[in-house]
């Protein structure tokens, strides 16, 4: 589904991502580990076509990522969710309104988004606080919210960029709990975080990046770094 | 391409941050009232004087009155003397006994002329000549040289009215109009620029978050770009409204009474309610042109896409 062929990307003639060979398949659950600035997050970005690359080539479902026109990269997106550390909900809008939004901005019929936010919050277990406000939740339900609006397109594929970084343990369990859900129900999920115990507690494929190389693949992996 | 679900949202967000950044917004719309009443003022003085100079410049012509009786043919041979002059463009003649039957149309209703033209047994009206003058300077030169010794004998008297000075003062005013008018005119339009531009980007920072969902959603760029073209868009609407609305008493009283009284025959007060729709669709074009040219260098600047 996803292929990367010696894809390099340069931040001010230092290389990010350096040679990376890569390749997840449909229905996958992959977990991306390192440490801060290893490239985790800009191999995410790259996917979604918000960095552009400086050599090499990544296809999605067989189509070159370099030869999306600008124009059509909002309708890749729609195809791919994203969920981030910095959750990035809008605070004065509630649960159901967030997920909407998402709905709404890419042209959605008022009927259909009444029908369908209801179920994608009930997917991710807060049809209870669809009216809340954003400062009214907890982070792993706010963390929830979020994937219910990377949900909201039914994407066949979640990237989700340390969606624990700033929850507690119980919470980030929760959220975790919530990604395998959604893979098990048919999404390829690519999880890039630096939190050792979920990625030992998940046992699915483990890709480990260092100085923007991958130095280590395991399919039933462990976090060793 | 946008479907009417997604433009009806645009438009609905673009009012939304109208609305929320009334004060801004208001302050954005002021200033392009301003300039487009300068502009509508500017354009208006224009028009009306330069219809002024025409008008009046169409009056002036010198009448050459001869005396009384004097042959037709040497009346001709002045009249081509006269046209031969290259100074001159155009010369009438009005023959003494159709300047007696216009006199009489003229006054057929009063009877105390016509009961005195019946008693009269001679025709007691000059023959005349109307000369008009190529250029407003030639005039003068032309009504002296009809002064001249040269005619003293065939011609009784010249009457030039000289309205140079009325015509040159109001070239005066014409051409302060063009350069003080058009100086301050681009003044404004620098400022409404200026502050248009200000607006749309603070209103940018404002929904900050909000775009940079957008894009991560899949929005596409003209969902996310048009609701700062729709408020932008809005500034047009307001201060073409309130442009209008001052000048509606200029074109119901200020136009009539110029144009009545520099040409009292013809009447151009039918002719401004067409003008006035005309000036609105300029001011509207004038500032869709500037708030969406400044809402666009707002948005190529600081709306990352």
């Amino acid at each position: 589904m996803i292929k990367f062929e010696n894809v390099i990307k340069k931040y001010n003639h230092q290389r990010a991502l350096d040679g990376i060979n890569l390749q997840v398949h449909r229905g996958e659950f992959v977990s991306l580990v390192g440490l801060s600035g290893a490239g985790k997050s800009t191999l995410l970005k790259l996917i979604i076509g918000e960095e552009i690359i400086d050599g090499g080539k990544i296809f999605i479902d067989d189509i070159d990522i370099a030869q999306v026109k600008k124009t059509d990269l909002p309708y890749l997106r729609r195809k791919i969710g994203m969920v981030f550390q910095d959750i990035k909900l809008l605070p004065r809008r509630t649960a159901f309104e967030n997920v909407a939004f998402a709905m709404e901005v890419c042209g959605h019929r008022l009927d259909k988004i009444k029908i369908e936010v209801p179920k994608i919050l009930d997917l991710v277990g807060l049809l209870h606080k669809q009216n809340s406000f954003p400062n009214e939740m907890s982070g792993g339900e706010k963390q929830r919210v979020a994937i219910a609006r990377a949900l909201s397109h039914r994407p066949v594929l979640l990237l989700a960029d340390e969606p624990t970084g700033n929850l507690d343990e119980v919470n980030a369990a929760e959220v975790l709990d919530l990604l395998m859900k959604i893979n098990q129900l048919g999404t390829t999920v690519i999880l890039a975080t630096h939190a050792s115990d979920l990625v030992n507690k998940i046992k699915k494929r483990v890709i480990t990046i260092e100085g923007g190389k991958i130095t280590i693949e395991q399919q039933k992996g462990k976090y060793k770094l | 391409m946008l479907d009417s679900i997604s433009f009806l949202r645009i438009i609905k967000t673009g009012i939304t941050n109208f609305v929320r950044n009334l004060w801004l917004s208001m302050a954005a719309t002021m200033v392009m009232t301003i300039t487009l009443v300068i502009f509508s003022t500017l354009f208006l003085l224009f028009v009306l004087t330069s219809y002024s100079i025409n008008t009046i410049q169409n009056t002036v012509d010198i009448s050459v009155y001869f005396k009384i009786g004097l042959a037709e043919e040497q009346i001709n041979t002045i009249k081509n003397e006269v046209s031969q002059d290259p100074k001159v463009k155009e010369v009438t003649y009005v023959s003494a006994s159709q300047a007696f039957d216009e006199f009489k149309a003229k006054h057929e209703n009063d009877e105390l002329i016509t009961q005195s033209l019946n008693e009269l047994n001679e025709n007691p009206l000059p023959a005349t000549l109307h000369i008009k003058a190529s250029e407003l300077e030639d005039y003068p030169v032309v009504a002296e040289k009809m002064q001249s010794e040269q005619y003293a004998d065939f011609i009784d008297k010249v009457n030039f009215e000289d309205n140079r000075l009325i015509i040159e003062r109001l070239n005066k005013v014409l051409n302060f109009i063009i350069t003080f008018g058009l100086a301050l005119f681009a003044v404004f339009v620098l400022i409404a620029v200026l502050v248009i531009y200000n607006t749309i980007t603070l209103t940018i920072y404002n929904r900050k978050e909000e775009v940079e969902i957008m894009r991560l959603v899949g929005a596409t760029n003209w969902y996310i770009r048009g609701p700062f073209l729709t408020e932008s868009m809005m500034y047009s609407i307001f201060s073409t409204i309130i442009t209008g609305l001052l000048f509606i008493p200029v074109f119901t009283k200020v136009i009539p009474a110029v144009t009545n009284y520099v040409s009292p025959d013809v009447s151009l007060y039918n002719n401004s309610v067409f003008n006035y729709a005309y000036l609105l669709l300029i001011l509207f074009g004038l500032s869709v042109v500037l708030s969406v040219s400044s809402t666009l260098f707002a948005i190529r600047k600081y709306l990352k896409i």
